[in-house]
């Protein structure tokens, strides 16, 4: 079939019209003195309307929707679930600990503020180190995503299509920072979502509605027509519940929205943010269900071509207008959001409560250095971005790396006895078993397979706690964490190192807690969390003018 | 899996996503008269 493009000028003139009108409402909310607190926190005071839709644009990027696709295509119907399903969830999973980080530290700006309020230096540094790498790595890839649909769907060169999104997002971030960025992702939040409901059912009809299903059936296996495949569990549901949870603890993404919605308005934000990325990723995941059942080949054996091929085969050009700006907001409100999110950390972590000492910050160096920092970021995001790693699995990695901090983290948010000590060695030694199981440079076999399959259990009992624990308390956290580890454990030894990925993520889960609790546990020092407060207040106490 | 089956599910989620839409566009309309109505800024 004929594949459908947009020619040169009409991509110029889409990607004008939806950077130029970003930056153009961008200026709606600019200051000739911009307020450094603001500029990271947007003032706390955030309404559920814009916080929720910022959350969910922040939550969907572009390589989730590709990769929901490609969950689709390999696993066949389950596939867009256990991309999407476990992702959205996370999103609720997260919020009880937010309402308790904001009930701690209502004025910071960083999760990893915190911990230096909480044990210090080295916390901080490891928890921002591997948040700056994680949005690198994202913008990144938002980056390649737009290079490649770009020139994918006209004669524009990717290197051109890099250069022009990365340009267009710096350009309206770059002054206001987080409130850009947020306000920004309320119009691109609408204009993906719009864009879903109108583009699913599009190429649906268009590629022959439900007779797709009784004559493309023979295109599928067994596994792939069923609902509860445990192939597309343990291949991709398992792996992504692992890291999806210590996504939303490590991503500064998300912590940034946090600190800025009204705390009265966190729970309403959550909750749509939920649904509201759960139903789009799941529903754009389904178009590669639909590429499975119609036959379609990947063009260049590539399923990250699945949805762009998908358009543009079956969309005319005005659907496929919408859907090139469906793809550009999804990815830019991902982009402004790592650019914002990795200014404060730069301004809070690195400047603010490190390099200026005992709160002597400058507010117009804090701005300066934010500002520095995203034009920096810009420019590594291209150099990355232009070499075309394969950064969606180095973020993978991330990921899973920032699984050897979420247990160290949520425990140094609620147990007084966590220290410093506790904090940094656990995370160090959940790496130092994570990194030769994940690139198989021990072999898991005999005994080392028995010992990764225990700790892969006790791993699964961690994620399994902390999620409960979040809205039961300990008791049911505990209760959850044992259940699940019980009920894992038949089958579990002597099966889970067959899914190194997965072992891995599990194992770094399970020493961290192990230890983190062992050194903790016979200590005597206890932490006084009204502290945290007090040390993480606002820099810069000037009001912005307009 | 019946096609009718496979249709709902196909459908359902843009569905899900256009109610999702309208509360969230509600929401801002409301913050946004009242931000205008106390001379303030929406965000």
């Amino acid at each position: 079939m004929q594949l459908n493009t947009l020619g040169t000028p009409l991509i110029l003139f889409l990607i004008l019209f939806f950077f130029g009108g970003t930056f153009l409402l961008s200026l709606t909310i600019g200051r000739k003195r911009e307020n450094a607190d603001n500029y990271m926190t947007a003032g706390n005071e955030v309404g559920f309307g814009i916080s929720a839709a910022s959350m969910t644009a922040t939550w969907i990027w572009a390589a989730s929707l590709y990769a929901s696709a490609t969950s689709g295509y390999t696993y066949g119907i389950s596939g867009p679930i256990h991309y999407g399903l476990w992702g959205a969830l996370m999103i609720l999973f997260i919020y009880p600990f937010g309402r308790r980080i904001r009930s701690i530290a209502p004025n910071a700006h960083t999760l990893a503020e915190i911990l230096h309020a909480r044990h210090g230096r080295s916390s901080q540094l490891i928890l921002a180190g591997s948040n700056l790498l994680g949005s690198l790595l994202s913008l990144t890839s938002n980056f390649i995503a737009g290079g490649a649909l770009i020139s994918m769907l006209s004669p524009v060169s990717f290197s051109a299509g890099i250069l022009m999104i990365g340009t267009g997002v710096l350009l309206y971030t770059l002054w206001s920072g987080v409130r850009a960025s947020i306000l920004t992702d309320f119009i691109q939040v609408c204009a993906m979502l719009g864009a879903v409901v109108i583009i699913v059912p599009a190429v649906f009809f268009a590629a022959g509605g439900p007779e797709i299903f009784s004559a493309g059936a023979v295109n599928l296996t067994a596994s792939q027509q069923s609902f509860f495949s445990s192939d597309a569990f343990f291949n991709q549901g398992a792996p992504y519940i692992a890291a999806v949870l210590a996504y939303a603890i490590g991503n500064q993404t998300i912590a940034q929205r946090l600190f800025a919605v009204r705390e009265d308005k966190i729970r309403q934000t959550f909750v749509t943010a939920t649904i509201g990325y759960g139903a789009t990723v799941i529903g754009v995941g389904i178009l590669g269900v639909l590429a499975l059942y119609l036959g379609v080949e990947p063009m260049d054996g590539d399923t990250n071509n699945l949805i762009p091929q998908l358009a543009s085969m079956y969309l005319g050009p005005i659907l496929l207008c919408v859907f090139f700006v469906m793809v550009i907001g999804s990815l830019a409100s991902t982009a402004d959001s790592d650019l914002a999110a990795m200014s404060s950390i730069m301004m809070t972590d690195i400047y603010g409560r490190n390099i200026a000492m005992n709160g002597n910050a400058s507010p117009r160096l804090l701005l300066l250095v934010g500002r520095i920092t995203m034009i920096a970021a810009t420019v590594a995001a291209l150099f990355f971005a232009s070499s075309k790693f394969n950064i969606l699995e180095l973020l993978v990695l991330v990921g899973a790396i920032w699984g050897a901090l979420v247990f160290p983290v949520i425990a140094s948010f609620y147990w007084d006895k966590v220290t410093n000590r506790a904090f940094s060695i656990s995370v160090i030694a959940a790496l130092a078993a994570f990194f030769p199981v994940r690139f198989g440079w021990i072999a898991l076999e005999g005994a080392t397979a028995f010992v990764t399959d225990f700790l892969a259990v006790v791993g699964v009992g961690v994620i399994a706690g902390l999620m409960i624990f979040g809205f039961l308390g300990r008791t049911g956290g505990i209760a959850a964490g044992l259940i699940a580890a019980l009920a894992v454990l038949p089958f579990g030894i002597g099966f889970l190192h067959q899914y190194p990925v997965l072992t891995a993520s599990l194992l770094a889960y399970a020493v961290s807690m192990i230890l983190c609790v062992a050194l903790s546990w016979t200590g005597r020092e206890r932490f006084d969390f009204a502290r945290i407060g007090a040390e993480t207040g606002n820099f810069d106490n000037t009001t912005s003018t307009t | 899996m019946s096609p009718t089956f496979l249709t709902i599910y196909v459908l359902i989620f843009p569905a899900i996503v256009a109610v999702v839409l309208f509360f969230l566009l509600n929401a801002f309309w409301k913050e946004w008269r009242k931000a205008r109505k106390a001379g303030k800024s929406i965000i």
